[in-house]
């Protein structure tokens, strides 16, 4: 198989999985994920694939809603930042010097601040929660998106096709959208799918310091901040676990977008 | 003259910033729906009515958002940013506190992670495809996919707790007092954070090297090097060629650095400037706060503006480009 | 290149220095982790026990109001029996009407830093702690002064028995030595020295060598401010003498150390709006009231369907008690407030005030509205959060469906007037009682956001809080309760629905001996120590 195939395959397989998971967590309701004092603190059996906590709630189910929760932060706020970074990557590239100038200032200033600490501060001020986290991890991550839009689209502005469209009359708007998208698009896809991780990550982490999400929320944060107490109390594996499978996670959506920029980009198979 | 000039619009770029940051953090404060009176008193203790509207104006808070910005702008140029709800004692007085641990901290790690992971992608890329390479590739990709308070507790369990070899948290020992406690004591309690940080920040400069290196060794000039005859190869052409952008990368997580930190004090109970953002943060604590914010944001800042300098005087063509462009 | 080099290593260098300038000098002598020592009395006794006082250790800002103020001396304390003893008073008198009350002080009695303690001292402190008006609720002292420099003269504005309780919790400071900075650097006569505060981090003390009374046998301890599981970690280590801890994780081995239980008069309970959303809002604009929790019938109904020896099992791994009032095991508790858990009788009573489950979907309705609403609590604490969840869980027996949600304490206060909300009191004075069923007392700081209001209820408390007599006192706090007609237990109007009586647990190292333990009052911290300079190792 040669490898744009498998790079295909490998893709399709991944997507596959994610969503399977996204189906699985909303699949699971309330219900099974509510207390069961009679069965807590049982280690991980056929029934318990991940074991009990001890308010009886199963591990597992708990883990893949916390997943699938996590997933759906992180597509909105990458959706979100996606569309913010294209207008603002669009508009420096095409527009003249002083919009270009004002935005490399906003990039600068948003790179400033680590991402974490925006995030908490967003988060705190627009109220904390869900919304909170939400806003905040789109309001961080749509900069390295933007200015990879803004990379391409400069460079696409000087070609010679660009400029013969130009003498042809057509609106800029034309332009941009049957000439700069096509190639920005496969960068852009790239770049979106490797930030889903940051995403995530930082969504977790958030979540673990305690800005956020009430402690009944199932979300990976908020089972991996309990984690020290697991780990004392001898149930390792109510920590190792999830912890686990949030590695594995960002694992394979690190690997989508390696095979995509296989797809995407032939001439970069050097590797 | 060009560079001074190039120099400066950097320097009032850097000053712009600063300002902006001020600007947008304390914008945010000002709309935020969190009142801090409760904050401040906490729970279980009895407030009248009077005395709430006492504190309101203590703090200021009954003025026009405008004014209070005035107001606060002036201090801040002063240096003061005002008194940190938690502490009681000025926000100045408690960053300083804690800067200098968190310092220690980042800097050290910055420096360990950007030497240990050059190394590394130097290695990885020379023995590319190799069973070394391999492993090395793995382990730094499964450790940029983990999160950095995940490493931090893994760490304390195993070295601290297990294995006894390292203090639990802190950044002293248990019961010393301030003047007893010596410069070792101090970084053997730093050595598991910065373990900690520095496996989450390796693998980024570890591969970025390593594809540099790749590059660079299956360059046309390396060819003809090797056809030569030479023998340091590694030594005269690839670091020579990945040294820069290694360090570009570099100072460019220093950013991002911060942001593991605030997780690492987290985990290991270290208190820095990291741990005291999270603490002003759940507990209402505007002034230090925005205090803290700020101060990291000018850290960051200066620290880029390092970099370009750097950038720029070890890097002939990217002078040239500048001045120019 | 080589240049650069160079830069760069005194550039690195220089870095290391700064790690040496913060704090410490450089005191080269490498020390070992623990404190190594021959002498047993000179051990250094190391505890992390919870949360520092936010304004430094000040009594005149509450500080000791939870134990015992160490730093300082009170006029007088309460001892193992919950009675009142002397301590810097050598007797006190109070007048027939209850409005005067004198106490005379002992002469041997000196701050750290050699001054005496005068009435003068008192006198300021009092005043100052009034003034105050933080957490030291003074306003029932109209005066006080200093006849002589041993004398010390109260004038109440009405009688209340329970002032010698306020008293008792009231740390002196010196006159001469205070300003606004006094509680970052505080001296006493206390039985205690203080040393050092990092906040954040430690407290360190030192037994006071002139202490008055029996010069503690502990000579050094060091309070360690961490959160509970960085507490556990440190005691895994062996690193800690005492450590708080919580039911869940009583079943961790600490080597040599073992769980420490006190009964407690620490209760949690769940409060419930009794007043129906009318569209009213508080000051702030926080809505008032629940349609579903104002139903008598729901309160009623959950108090005796809910089993609390099961979720003293289930929750508090068997480390606690039912509790029925706020005041369980009192001398002022009501024994009638007493239910028995009766599934059957709740359902009963749901049924009768019209609560059927029509469409079986598990749910009760009553004039088209679900049995449902939302218990919230202060998110962090994981006892509460389990004390929710598990009433949550009995309640789907009684078809009554609650949602539970963990939030801050900043988040709660919007919420605590149209949400039942878990909470924790306890402590042992009877005031509480007033505080938290009073009408005056609604919504004033996190009292009574239920809206309770029973004239009746509050006629008995204002007798019970004049009356010298502190016998007939408690039949008053009593009827409160129940007085055959009406009052705040299940039997009456039920708008606080009790469950337990928590313990507070504590790893203790073995060897060492925390002495007999009052019962504790409310928080989980302080109240251990409050006997500290009783304190001692074993051999």
């Amino acid at each position: 198989m040669d490898r744009r195939k498998k790079s295909k395959l490998i893709s399709i397989i991944i997507v596959a999985i994610i969503i399977l998971v996204m189906l699985l967590g909303t699949l699971i309701t309330e219900d099974m994920l509510s207390t069961n004092f009679k069965d807590k603190n049982q280690f991980p059996s056929f029934e318990h694939p991940f074991g009990t906590d001890w308010l009886g709630r199963d591990m597992f189910l708990r883990t893949v809603k916390g997943l699938r929760n996590s997933l759906v932060i992180g597509s909105l706020a990458s959706l979100i930042s996606s569309i913010i970074a294209i207008i603002v990557g669009g508009l420096a590239g095409t527009m003249p010097k002083w919009v270009d100038n004002i935005v490399r200032i906003i990039i600068d200033l948003v790179m400033g601040i680590p991402h974490l600490i925006l995030i908490i501060l967003i988060s705190i001020f627009v109220g904390r929660g869900t919304k909170g986290i939400l806003i905040g991890v789109a309001l961080t991550h749509w900069v390295s998106l933007a200015r990879i839009v803004r990379s391409e689209v400069l460079q696409v502005r000087n070609e010679q096709y660009i400029k013969i469209s130009r003498r042809f009359g057509k609106s800029n708007w034309y332009i941009f959208k049957n000439h700069m998208i096509p190639v920005v698009l496969p960068q852009y896809i790239i770049g979106l799918v490797l930030m889903f991780p940051h995403a995530i990550l930082h969504e977790a982490s958030v979540t673990f310091l305690g800005f956020g999400l009430s402690p009944e929320t199932a979300a990976i944060g908020i089972i991996l901040s309990e984690s020290m107490k697991y780990l004392i109390s001898g149930m390792w594996h109510l920590a190792f676990f999830p912890g686990l499978v949030l590695v594995i996670l960002v694992l394979l959506i690190n690997k989508l977008g390696e095979n995509l920029s296989l797809i995407l980009n032939p001439h970069f198979t050097r590797e | 003259m060009k560079i001074f000039n190039y120099i400066m619009n950097n320097f009032i770029k850097m000053i712009v910033l600063i300002i902006l940051v001020c600007i947008v953090t304390f914008t945010l404060a000002v709309n935020s729906p969190i009142d801090p009176i409760r904050q401040y008193v906490g729970s279980g203790v009895t407030l009248s009515v009077e005395q709430r509207e006492s504190i309101e104006e203590y703090w200021g808070l009954n003025d026009t958002k405008l004014e209070r910005f005035q107001k606060w702008a002036y201090n801040i140029m002063h240096g003061d940013f005002g008194e940190s709800l938690i502490y009681r004692k000025s926000v100045m007085s408690v960053i300083k506190d804690k800067a200098m641990s968190s310092l220690f901290l980042m800097i050290c790690t910055f420096i360990v992670s950007g030497a240990v992971g050059y190394l590394l992608g130097l290695i990885m890329g020379k023995y590319r495809d190799s069973i070394l390479d391999k492993i090395l590739k793995t382990i730094c990709v499964t450790f940029s996919a983990t999160p950095t308070f995940w490493v931090g507790i893994l760490m304390l369990m195993i070295f601290s707790v297990k294995l006894n070899l390292f203090p639990i948290g802190f950044s002293i020992p248990i019961g010393k007092t301030m003047e007893d406690v010596n410069f070792y004591e101090k970084v053997y309690h730093a050595i598991l954070p910065i373990i900690t940080l520095t496996l989450v920040f390796i693998p980024n400069i570890a591969l970025h090297t390593r594809s540099k290196t790749i590059d660079v060794l299956q360059s046309d000039f390396v060819l003809f090097a090797t056809a030569r005859g030479e023998k340091s190869i590694m030594i005269n052409h690839v670091i020579k060629n990945t040294v820069i952008p290694a360090i570009t990368i570099q100072f460019g997580s220093f950013s991002e650095i911060f942001g593991g930190s605030v997780l690492a004090e987290n985990v290991f109970s270290y208190p820095g400037l990291g741990s005291t953002i999270v603490d002003a943060g759940l507990g209402g604590d505007i002034p230090l706060l925005l205090g803290i914010t700020i101060i990291i944001a000018i850290f960051v800042f200066i620290g880029n503006f390092i970099a370009d300098m750097l950038c720029m005087a070890m890097n002939p063509m990217v002078r040239e480009e500048n001045i120019i462009g | 290149m080589k240049k650069n080099f160079l830069g760069l290593i005194v550039f690195v260098l220089m870095i290391l220095s700064l790690a040496g300038c913060s704090k410490g000098n450089g005191n080269e002598v490498v020390e070992s982790k623990e404190s190594e020592v021959n002498e047993e009395s000179e051990k250094v006794l190391t505890m992390a026990i919870g949360s520092e006082p936010d304004q430094g250790f000040d009594p005149v800002y509450g500080w000791g109001r939870y134990g015992s103020p160490l730093i300082q001396s009170t006029l007088v304390e309460t001892n193992v029996d919950m009675e009142i003893v002397n301590d810097l008073a050598t007797s006190y008198n109070i007048t027939e009407d209850g409005l005067t009350w004198t106490f005379n002080l002992r002469q041997d009695a000196y701050f750290t830093d050699g001054e005496q303690v005068t009435a003068h001292d008192v006198v300021f402190t009092y005043e100052n702690a009034k003034a105050s008006n933080s957490i030291v609720d003074l306003t029932i002292m109209d005066s006080i002064v200093a006849i002589d420099d041993f004398t010390v003269e109260f004038k109440l504005v009405k009688p209340e028995s329970t002032f010698i309780y306020s008293i008792a919790k009231t740390g002196i400071v010196p006159e001469h030595k205070y300003d606004d900075t006094y509680g970052d650097n505080p001296i006493g006569s206390g039985p205690f020295k203080f040393v050092q505060w990092d906040k954040g981090q430690q407290l360190i003390l030192e037994a006071n060598e002139e202490y008055y009374g029996k010069v503690p046998e502990i000579k050094k301890v060091v309070i360690l401010f961490m959160t509970e599981d960085a507490a556990m970690v440190a005691a895994k280590t062996g690193q800690l003498d005492v450590a708080m801890t919580v039911p869940s994780l009583t079943t961790v081995e600490f080597e040599g150390m073992t769980l420490l239980n006190t009964d407690t008069v620490d209760n949690r309970g769940i409060t419930l709006p009794v007043v129906p959303n009318e569209g009213l809002t508080t000051k702030e604009g926080y809505q008032i009231g629940n349609d579903v929790t104002s139903d008598i019938s729901i309160r009623k109904a959950l108090s005796y369907g809910l089993n609390r020896e099961q979720m003293v099992e289930d929750v508090l791994n068997g480390y606690g008690k039912p509790a029925y009032t706020e005041c369980d095991n009192m001398p002022w508790f009501n024994e009638e407030s007493i239910v028995n858990y009766d599934l059957d009788k709740a359902k009963g009573i749901l049924d009768e005030a019209g609560w059927i489950d029509a469409n079986n979907d598990g749910i009760r309705e009553k004039a088209n509205l679900n049995a449902e609403f939302t218990i919230i609590y202060a998110a962090g604490d994981s006892v509460r959060q389990g004390l929710a969840l598990n009433a949550s869980e009995q309640a789907k027996e009684l078809g009554i469906s609650i949602q539970v949600e963990g939030l801050s304490w900043d988040e709660i206060d919007k919420r605590m007037f149209r949400d039942a909300v878990l909470m924790g009191w306890g402590d042992q004075t009877p005031m509480e009682t007033y505080l938290l069923y009073n009408t005056s007392n609604k919504g004033v700081d996190y009292y009574n956001p239920e809206n309770y209001s029973n004239v009746i209820v509050d006629n008995y408390m204002e007798e019970a809080l004049t009356t010298t007599d502190s016998d007939k006192a408690n039949e008053l706090w009593k009827k409160a309760q129940w007085d055959g007609t009406t009052g705040t237990s299940t039997l009456g109007d039920a708008p606080w629905v009790w469950l337990v009586n928590i313990d507070h647990l504590y790893y203790i190292k073995d060897s060492l001996d925390v002495g007999e333990q009052k019962i504790h009052p409310h928080g989980h911290a302080w109240p251990l120590v409050s006997n500290l300079r009783d304190w001692k190792w074993i051999k």
